[in-house]
């Protein structure tokens, strides 16, 4: 895994810790809310997965960027993804709650919503993202299409076409991809 | 029956000489009822002082009882009375003593939550209602068991605190009104919980009772909040938004000071004239309210003596019966006149 620049062992989320630092005297400095509230937000939700994460899920930040977290999800069992470790990144906009995080598989993966590049074509990360969703939130959602593929809306359509036209073969080249990637 | 009710009368009566506060009128009129000559007269001139219209049924109705044979249902209307009468001395107790039952509940309910978390779940719910009016009432805030869940359904689905200033939106779902506006502005217009549509969120208005509920039960979270907004917007021209409480509080107290101020506006400005010649005088003395509300009076009612022709003598006490002065005089002369009072009172003490 990298390792961020000027990273030290001890967690400090970076901005808002700059911030906290002059807001007592100049106010003025203070961001206009978007990144200190998108700050406050993204500890509060750290906080929250840290008290009741979601199962078979983890996530935090990757080292002092607040911004910058990496997940994990493990392969649920009855798929061919079983057993599997599954990476991805997340990266927070400055505006967060009401623009969606940026998730990307770190892992390949062979799932026709996912393309080669790790981008998801999961709605709630693009147009349908609302404001209210969370970490948690996002995390169970991507666990679900793990269970329960989406052929018609395919980040890569020949993965997608092989899933409804000969589910077998789609299992089994996920497994494969699963062992060899994955585990 | 009737040997009965002198005895608790007199009961009462002991009472009543070492703590009068606490008799109620009703017991007054009992003891009235029964004929207490010698308690009578204190009763009287209590009821006189307090409430003239009472008074005057009471003693309509005693000279009633007192001209009639007692019909032969008084005997059990008196001991009601009397039992009514009873009533305002214990219920101050009983206040105290249900507030500290639920105060003792409440510790044990927190560490009966402390050993077993999970398992009373149904119990804390049916717990809340009755709990929150208790809580709402005091708001020195004792920890409910059901704070983490009312926190939950309290906080807002955007910056994920407690709702500050809640906006319901027409789908019923609450959010912070500046959360609420930024995700119309940023996200469409659309409830960020169930997408369905709503305002454009310049127009939304803050829920009152939600957000007054919030404010007695987190009263620290809001404060915080209120504290960093502040913080944030101090640069900024817009005023920081006030909650509705505190300026409802405000204005009563506003209007309530404008109201003295009207009333006390003659003696205000009969005493000014007076204050400040003793400033004058670089006296470092200090009238206090009663002594100056009674100087003015006094120089009020020099000036309307003196304005409508009467001799001064006569209306003035005697304290300042000194200056006196003819009845021709002009009104130049008697604001002098009244400067000299007011210079000499404020010597002599």
């Amino acid at each position: 895994m990298m390792t961020t620049p000027g990273g030290s062992g001890r967690f400090k989320p970076l901005p808002t810790a700059m911030y906290a630092g002059y807001s007592g005297t100049a106010s003025s400095w203070v961001a206009k809310t978007s990144v200190s509230a998108s700050g406050k937000r993204i500890q509060r939700e750290m906080a929250e997965l840290n008290v009741d994460p979601p199962p078979e899920c983890s996530a935090g930040p990757k080292g002092d960027n607040l911004y910058h977290w990496i997940a994990t999800i493990i392969g649920p069992s009855g798929t061919p993804y079983e057993g599997g470790i599954f990476f991805l990144d997340m990266i927070f906009p400055s505006d967060y709650p009401f623009k969606p995080p940026k998730v990307v598989f770190k892992t390949r993966i062979y799932h026709c919503n996912v393309d080669t590049a790790g981008n998801l074509s999961v709605e709630i990360l693009r147009d349908s993202w609302s404001p209210a969703l969370t970490i948690t939130k996002v995390l169970q959602a991507i666990r679900t299409i793990f269970l329960k593929p989406e052929p018609f809306n395919p980040a890569l359509p020949v993965i997608a076409r092989l899933y409804l036209s000969d589910r077998e073969k789609h299992e089994e080249v996920a497994k494969e991809w699963t062992l060899r990637f994955a585990k | 029956m009737v040997s009965e009710t002198p005895s608790k009368a007199t009961n009462r009566s002991v009472d009543g000489s070492s703590a009068e506060i606490f008799i109620s009128p009703r017991f007054k009129s009992a003891a009235a009822l029964a004929g207490w000559d010698e308690e009578d007269l204190i009763i009287a001139s209590f009821v006189v002082e307090d409430t003239p219209e009472r008074s005057s049924s009471k003693r309509r109705r005693r000279s009633n009882l007192l001209s009639k044979t007692s019909p032969p249902s008084s005997g059990s209307r008196r001991r009601q009375r009397i039992k009514q009468s009873s009533n305002p001395l214990p219920v101050i107790d009983l206040d105290e003593v249900i507030r500290r039952e639920e105060e003792k509940s409440a510790e044990k309910k927190k560490r009966k939550n402390k050993e077993t978390k999970p398992e009373t779940k149904e119990e804390k719910k049916a717990e809340e209602d009755e709990k929150i009016l208790p809580e709402e009432k005091n708001t020195t805030s004792v920890v409910l068991p059901c704070i983490d869940k009312l926190r939950d359904e309290l906080s807002c689905a955007i910056c994920l605190e407690i709702c500050f200033e809640p906006s319901t939106t027409t789908c019923g779902h609450s959010f912070c009104k500046k959360c609420l506006r930024s995700a119309a502005d940023k996200c469409g217009r659309k409830c960020p919980k169930c997408r369905q549509l709503i305002g454009n969120g310049k127009y939304c208005t803050v829920n009152t009772v939600l957000w007054n509920t919030i404010q007695l039960l987190f009263p620290k979270e809001v404060e915080a909040q209120r504290a960093s907004a502040s913080a944030n917007f101090l640069s900024k021209e817009t005023p920081t938004p006030r909650d509705s409480n505190h300026r409802l509080r405000s204005r009563n107290r506003e209007t309530a000071l404008q109201a003295r101020l009207q009333r006390e506006d003659i003696s205000r400005l009969l005493v000014s004239e007076e204050r400040s010649e003793r400033r004058r005088r670089g006296g470092s003395v200090r009238l206090d309210q009663d002594s100056d509300a009674a100087f003015a009076l006094r120089l009020q009612r020099q000036e309307f003596a003196s304005a409508f022709g009467v001799t001064a003598a006569g209306a003035t006490s005697s304290s300042s019966s000194s200056s006196s002065s003819s009845s021709d005089v002009s009104l130049s002369r008697a604001r002098a006149n009244l400067r000299a009072m007011a210079s000499r009172a404020a010597r002599r003490q």
